[in-house]
């Protein structure tokens, strides 16, 4: 869908401006706000460019850089660093060869780190986009990327 | 041992949380149609019979915050309900947990409170993290427009009701309810000077009431069952149960609802006790916002009021446990780093203050020398903080400072490190 | 709400009217409680926390800004405590702080830090954080620099911008240490910023600073600070100019004086440059041989004293005219208007005002008796409902635009445009109408046939102030009859349920106002649409009270003020028909000269003299500070005209497109080296000063003037200063007779002020209209199709207009570097699917033909701001004189050309 199509899916009201920019971003190839799509926003909603910049900076699930195609959320807040989930980063970076805040090479994956996502009873836990996954180890890591790259070949 | 009282949670796994048919068939929206039937203002009085506090952490009448905003600008054009779902406090996934097992319980107890204070629009504000929280509360919304519980002449009563979905973005802030008001309006989550409190001016600056999923949900079983069946439950001066969601080193950590005033060794207990063969040695009560305690306090009722008789907090039924393996100031660190990473900027005690926080918090961690004064310095920096700032933030810090250093002072020096 | 109400602060009472914040209320009574986020003009922000304070009975320290002073409080504002804690907080500020600053701005925060003995870094507890935060420094923008590094965030200017200006251009980003100020996507050049500056004004620190003159300002020299009268449109914008080393290196707003609050446009703030040019006119010159040649004061002006004699001698008194000025003082012009009666002996004298407000002042002198606005400018913020008629306030009066849109953007006031063209204003309305040019007439009597319909009337109005009553009501009622919605909606294409709304809410509305502007005067029609303006508003009894009624915001910085003085064809001082007897024989009184020498007759008005000179009847003029060259309509005929006159005087600042053609030109002051007065849009009187020397030899006009009558034998009086002047005038005009510079010095009085003990007026209309009889009058008048049409060989209608960052013929305006970087190239609007038929692209440059001549090499801007089939051009620019292209037929009441109006076609530039 274009960006314009994406916008005008919303009513022209300031008070709609982050779900638009979460709509915008999701259906980016990148997973992020364009200044294009900033724009387009700004103009539909009468407001001035800053007053959305302003708004897309501010929140963390915003980006405005392109990232990779599956955005890796892991979770550092006091439950997960308890249950060690300094190990399970260290592992996604050595299986990625990135570290946190990068996009691997191939462009699939974007790791990030989140503060808590409330899966705080089967700690440590992360999101892959919009999934969760729960009770994090070394091999359900391997797995669960895996299961990306398997995914991205299919389509 | 003592055992759970679902009375909020009584269909969680035991209905389908997309079905509307499941809910109803499981005496849902009962509430709704005795409200309907009432006039708002006897809603507002059987809440505030009931005895019921607000949730969300600060435990303020929810009867007395819907009769201010049913009272306030009657010449206002219109009146709002805001359903504060952006549960960010670390350690606490309560709201998720109604959000995803019975989604209408609190849509319910939303249209309820909206009869009440007389609001013809609501929104719900959920965190945009919480994923399936917002699929199931959407298909939630959609069925109960189907239904008639939603939209024009709700039941047949003339009472009218629309209610839309707001994505937060990753703001920890956002939770705290003005903050929430500007994020919903699409503006940044920067708080708002207080007074005006949301009742008198809230959302586009109209009466709105800011209500928490779990407030809502109780709101849901008040009207259903009644208050005396309600205040069965609970202590005198915090009736009903509490969701708690116990973390850390327990066997069985999840979510137990309780009646208010269950102890927390009582809690660590129903979630099968201490992980292995670990010992017991603290517990972070209500999140990064909250406070340590050590065995001391095992025994003590928690409650609003007798946690904070004690110097301790109850807020949002957090409760991580820590054994004696585990470092007391790497979970402070984090808080620390968690303030700051989530300090909007707006105020200079706050935006400045979490980040030399922090960089002292680093120190702590480290070989440095002289962490007594160290620590002082950072107790005397977060009493600032707390005394100048904005809002709830910035006053937060000097909570798990504090605590951890009144009873963990010889960690924190460095002391009892092996 | 005005109550008085008392408080202890430390233990000293205080008295304070109520409703202030605590804060203030401290302030006006001399206690400086700390603060840096605050600003009298803002809402409070409570970012800085430095105001805090304790209230007893209140838990906590609250900030003190954000709290109202109530009755019996009892507040600790210093103890040992707060102190501290304001010890700290500026510790916290000074660690996020890069100090390095130069003397060219107050820093409000450095003084703070003296004050708590943080100057020396021993004393503070916190080590510098900034540099490892990476703040960033954006200097994209023409007129100013912002470096992160230096703002304490206390969103002074965030709101300046936005609740001060109404633009709201500018956003905090990112968050918690890492956060700061940010104008469109990090880059301030690609936002929307308009360069006012109002956040450079309001900025306690070095964060904003302006760029022009940064290598000079050092405030730790000497230098003096000049309130005067900024010299751009009719607002009559108060400026503080810092001067330093003779030579203007700032402008600010003045705070706290009407009508700008301390508010400034891009212009008033950056547009001084121009002062101190190195084009600027310094001695008289002659033109000999087809040359202009340097000549003394006393060659010139004997040769301008014997030519004017000669052409009386030879052509008789009524060959010769003068335009005055609406860009120098009352003063200049007042003695200018005698000088053309006195001397010359005719009525030939008038100015720029008739190309552009004539017609609206002529329907309001009919209709209403008095021609110049109703209201105060600042009674647009407390109007419920703004009409806004061919008017684009945000660029032509930026500072009054402010004031509609913080009545828009906080009070809910509803705005209704009617303009063919976009204007930044649409963004705050709620209605648009977009009538084709030219059909104003139709719309606006559909929308009284719509308010007389549904009985949207104000009968007890209509009877009491309106002649001929219920009776003139029936004959609106009948000539209107006709325009039914659906027939208003086929003649000017607005959608006959807009239309019927926004007469609802104009006749329904408490305090409505109408700012009417140049789309409605400068047509052939323009007295017949502000006819039916006026109509509206009589039937409807919008005016006559605070907040309600029309006003045409002035152009120029003095056009109120030259007709008002009696720089007129028509009529004296103070708006007296030329053709009063009683009032001839007083003023001839009071200039000392026989009754008999001041001509009863009209005299010619601005086209009309230049058609009379065209027909060789007119044969000598002098010109004052106007460029008809660039200005007036069909300027080929113009140039012919000035062509044929055996002798031309101009007195100016610079060369013009005028000065080309002239014999004699004479270097005079600007306005920063001028002493005087200006008369505003809302009919204010305001000082002008001398901030600096004149360059040169130039002199000040009315010296000129004085001098060359003189050196004619006919002297104009002894005048020792501009204030003996006005005080003249203040004899020879009773609505200004109670003025005197003794009263002006602190701010403007609002005339009809008629004593010494009056104090102005703000409202006109209150009681009765100006009329003979006191009543109003209603002038019914049909819809007529324009005289040019678009046709096959003229396809396009062309609309003219100007724009923010450039003035009147930018004789000015172009002489600042600032105002050029954000516009110094000619363009037309031509709508998207116009463009697509003519195969243009943006940045083309195309040739603009109309019936009398041709605009070469004008680049395309494609824009859905206008209707398609129809062109804007702004008229600033001299490489494209878009005036060669309109028309000189008059409208025939008020004798103003038709610039809004001419077909014209589009061809690729050869």
């Amino acid at each position: 869908m274009s960006i314009q199509k994406i916008i005008r899916q919303f009513e022209p009201e300031q008070h709609n401006l982050l779900n638009i920019l979460h709509a915008l971003q999701n259906s980016s190839s990148g997973n992020y706000l364009s200044k294009e799509a900033m724009e387009e926003t700004a103009r539909y909603l009468g407001l001035t460019k800053a007053s959305v910049y302003g708004v897309a900076t501010y929140y963390t699930m915003f980006s405005l850089k392109p990232r990779g195609r599956f955005i890796i959320r892991i979770c550092v807040s006091p439950v997960c660093e308890l249950m060690k989930v300094d190990i399970i980063i260290k592992q996604i970076e050595s299986i990625l060869d990135i570290k946190v805040g990068e996009t691997s090479s191939d462009r699939l994956f974007t790791l990030e780190l989140s503060e808590c996502l409330g899966q705080c009873q089967k700690a440590p836990s992360m999101m892959v986009n919009d999934r969760v996954y729960k009770c994090l180890g070394k091999d359900s890591i391997k797995e669960i990327i895996e299961k990306y790259r398997q995914k991205a070949k299919l389509n | 041992m003592i055992k759970e009282e679902r009375i909020l949670l009584r269909n969680a796994g035991k209905i389908n949380p997309m079905s509307i048919e499941d809910y109803i068939g499981a005496g849902g929206y009962r509430g709704l149609e005795k409200a309907l039937g009432m006039e708002p203002v006897e809603v507002i009085d059987e809440l505030l019979e009931a005895g019921l506090r607000g949730r969300g952490g600060a435990g303020f009448s929810t009867g007395m915050k819907q009769r201010f905003t049913s009272e306030s600008c009657l010449r206002c054009p219109q009146r709002y309900v805001v359903v504060n779902a952006d549960e960010g406090e670390p350690g606490t996934y309560k709201d998720r947990v109604i959000m995803e097992q019975d989604p209408h319980l609190y849509l319910e107890g939303t249209i309820i409170a909206a009869h009440a204070i007389r609001a013809s629009k609501g929104y719900i504000y959920i965190r945009g993290e919480y994923q399936e929280s917002i699929d199931k509360t959407r298909k939630a919304v959609n069925e109960a427009y189907k239904k008639g519980f939603l939209g024009k002449n709700i039941l047949g009563s003339g009472f009218d009701f629309d209610i839309g979905i707001k994505l937060g973005a990753g703001s920890y802030l956002c939770g705290e309810e003005l903050t929430m008001l500007e994020s919903l309006e699409g503006k940044r989550g920067t708080p708002r000077i207080k007074p005006p409190f949301p009742a008198e001016k809230g959302v586009f600056n109209m009466p709105t009431l800011v209500n928490n999923v779990e407030t809502l949900a109780n709101a849901t079983r008040i009207l259903e069952k009644g208050r005396e069946w309600y205040r069965e439950t609970g202590t005198d001066t915090s009736p009903g149960t509490k969701i708690f969601t116990i973390s850390g080193q327990v066997n069985k950590p999840g979510y137990y609802e309780l009646p208010l005033g269950v102890s927390l060794r009582q809690l660590i207990e129903l979630a099968g006790g201490m992980r292995g063969n670990m010992q017991f040695k603290a517990a972070l009560l209500g999140g990064a916002a909250g406070t340590f305690v050590d065995a001391s306090m095992l025994d003590e009722e928690m409650s609003y009021d007798n946690l904070r008789d004690k110097g301790a907090t109850l807020g949002s039924g957090a409760v991580i446990v820590f054994s004696r393996e585990d470092s007391i100031t790497n979970t402070l660190v984090n808080c620390l780093r968690f303030f700051k990473h989530e300090s909007c900027g707006k105020c200079i005690p706050c935006r400045a203050g979490t980040a030399h926080l922090e960089i002292s918090a680093r120190k702590l961690k480290s070989t440095a020398n002289d962490k007594q004064k160290l620590l002082a310095s950072m107790i005397r920096e977060s009493e600032l903080m707390a005394a100048t700032s904005l809002c709830p933030l910035g006053q937060s810090p000097v909570l798990p400072l504090k605590s951890a250093a009144r009873y963990f002072k010889d960690e924190l020096y460095g002391i009892l490190t092996e | 709400m005005d109550k008085t109400i008392s408080l202890y602060i430390d233990g000293k009472k205080i008295s304070v009217k109520s409703g202030l914040n605590l804060l203030q209320a401290a302030k006006e009574n001399s206690i400086d409680i700390p603060h840096l986020c605050y600003h009298k003009k803002l809402s409070p922000t409570g970012a800085c926390r430095l105001c805090i304070v304790k209230i007893k009975g209140q838990k906590g320290l609250i900030a003190s800004c954000t709290v109202r002073a109530e009755d019996g409080m009892e507040v600790t504002a210093f103890d040992e405590e707060l102190e501290e804690a304001r010890k700290y907080l500026l510790d916290y500020l000074l660690s996020e702080h890069d100090e390095s600053r130069d003397a060219t701005y107050r820093d409000e925060f450095r003084e703070l830090v003296l004050r708590y003995g943080l100057g020396e870094k021993k004393n503070r507890k916190f080590a510098p954080i900034w540099k490892h935060i990476g703040y960033p420094k954006d200097n994209s923008s023409p007129v100013l620099t912002y470096d992160a590094a230096k703002c304490i965030k206390c969103f002074r200017c965030i709101k300046a911008c936005d609740e001060v200006q109404g633009k709201n251009v500018l956003s905090f980003t990112k968050r918690g240490i890492a956060s700061y100020i940010t104008g469109g996507f990090e880059k301030w050049s690609e936002s929307e910023c308009d360069g006012c500056g109002e956040c450079i004004q309001l900025c306690p620190t070095g964060a904003i600073v302006e760029k022009p003159h940064r290598g000079e300002i050092n405030f730790e020299k000497e230098h003096k600070k000049v309130r005067t009268t900024c010299p751009y449109c009719g607002v009559g914008c108060q400026l503080e100019l810092i001067v330093q080393d003779g030579r203007i290196v700032r402008a600010n707003g003045a705070e706290g004086v009407s009508p700008n609050d301390g508010r400034l446009c891009v212009k008033g703030r950056f547009g001084c440059d121009y002062v101190n040019h190195p084009e600027r006119l310094k001695v008289p010159l002659i033109k000999k041989g087809g040359r202009f040649v340097e000549a003394g004061w006393d060659e010139a002006l004997d040769l301008v004293a014997d030519k004017f004699n000669e052409t009386i001698k030879k052509h008789g008194k009524k060959a010769l005219a003068g335009y005055a000025s609406a860009k120098t003082t009352n003063e200049d012009n007042y003695l200018f208007m005698k000088f053309i009666r006195t001397v010359f002996g005719n009525n030939n004298v008038d100015y720029c005002t008739r190309l552009c407000h004539a017609s609206t002042v002529t329907a309001m002198l009919r209709s209403l008796g008095d021609g110049a606005g109703s209201n105060s400018i600042e009674d647009y913020e407390n109007s419920d409902c703004i009409l806004v008629t061919g008017n684009n306030m945000t660029e032509t009066h930026p500072v009054t635009a402010t004031f509609v849109k913080h009545a828009a953007q906080r009070k809910g006031a509803r705005i209704i445009i009617i303009d063919p063209k976009w204007t930044p204003l649409v963004k705050e309305s709620h209605i648009w109408l977009q009538p084709g040019l030219g059909t104003d007439v139709a719309l606006l009597n559909g929308m009284i046939r719509v308010i007389i319909e549904e009985d949207l009337i104000d009968r007890r109005f209509i009877k009491k102030r309106v002649k001929g009553g219920m009776q003139a009501l029936d004959e609106l009622r009948a000539l209107t009859a006709k325009y039914t919605p659906e027939y208003v909606e086929k003649v000017c294409g607005v959608p006959a349920d807009l239309m019927q709304k926004a007469a609802r809410i104009y006749a329904g509305a408490r305090r409505p106002l109408i700012a009417t502007g140049m789309g409605y005067s400068q047509q052939l029609t323009g007295t017949h649409n502000v006819f039916c303006l006026i109509n509206m508003m009589l039937i409807s009894g919008q005016i006559g009270r605070k907040g309600a009624g029309i006003n045409p915001p002035r152009g120029q910085n003095n056009v109120q003020g030259v007709s008002d003085v009696g720089a007129s064809p028509f009529t004296y001082p103070g708006y007296v028909p030329v053709g009063d007897d009683e009032n001839r024989r007083k003023i001839a009184g009071i200039w000392g000269v026989p009754y008999e020498e001041l001509d009863p007759e009209k005299g010619l008005s601005t086209i009309e003299i230049m058609q009379a000179a065209y027909r060789g009847e007119i044969r000598a003029m002098y010109i004052m500070g106007e460029n008809p060259m660039l200005t007036d309509p069909n300027l080929n005929h113009t140039e012919e005209a000035i062509k044929k006159l055996d002798f031309l005087v101009v007195q100016d600042i610079f060369h013009t497109e005028t000065t080309a053609l002239a014999d004699v030109v004479l270097p005079a002051t600007s306005f920063a080296e001028s002493e005087g007065t200006f008369v505003n849009s809302d009919r204010r009187v305001l000082r002008v000063r001398r901030a600096v020397d004149p360059p040169g030899q130039a002199r000040q006009d009315w010296e000129i003037i004085a001098e060359i009558a003189e050196k004619m034998g006919r002297p104009l009086g002894k005048y020792r200063s501009e204030s003996e002047i006005w005080d003249e005038i203040a004899r020879t005009s009773p609505i200004f007779a109670g003025i005197s510079y003794d009263r002006l010095e602190e701010k403007g009085i609002q005339w009809p002020c008629t004593s010494s003990e009056h104090p102005g007026t703000s409202t006109l209309f209150e009681e009765k209209f100006n009329t003979p009889d006191g009543l109003g009058r209603l002038h019914p008048v049909d819809y007529a199709e324009q005289s040019e049409k678009s046709g096959s060989e003229y396809p396009y209608i062309l609309n003219t207009g100007r724009i923010l960052y450039q003035y009147h013929s930018s004789t000015m305006s172009r002489r600042n570097s600032s105002l050029n970087q954000f516009a110094n190239e000619a363009y037309v609007l031509v709508h998207p699917e116009d463009a697509k038929k003519q195969g243009l692209s943006d940045k083309m440059k195309v040739d603009i033909s109309s019936r009398r001549g041709t605009v070469r090499s004008v680049a395309v801007k494609i824009s859905t701001d206008v209707l398609e089939g129809e062109l804007f051009m702004p008229f600033h620019y001299a490489e494209a004189p878009v005036n060669r292209l309109t028309r000189d037929e008059l409208d025939p009441y008020s004798k103003i050309a038709p610039f809004k109006l001419s077909a014209v076609r589009l061809e690729a530039a050869k």
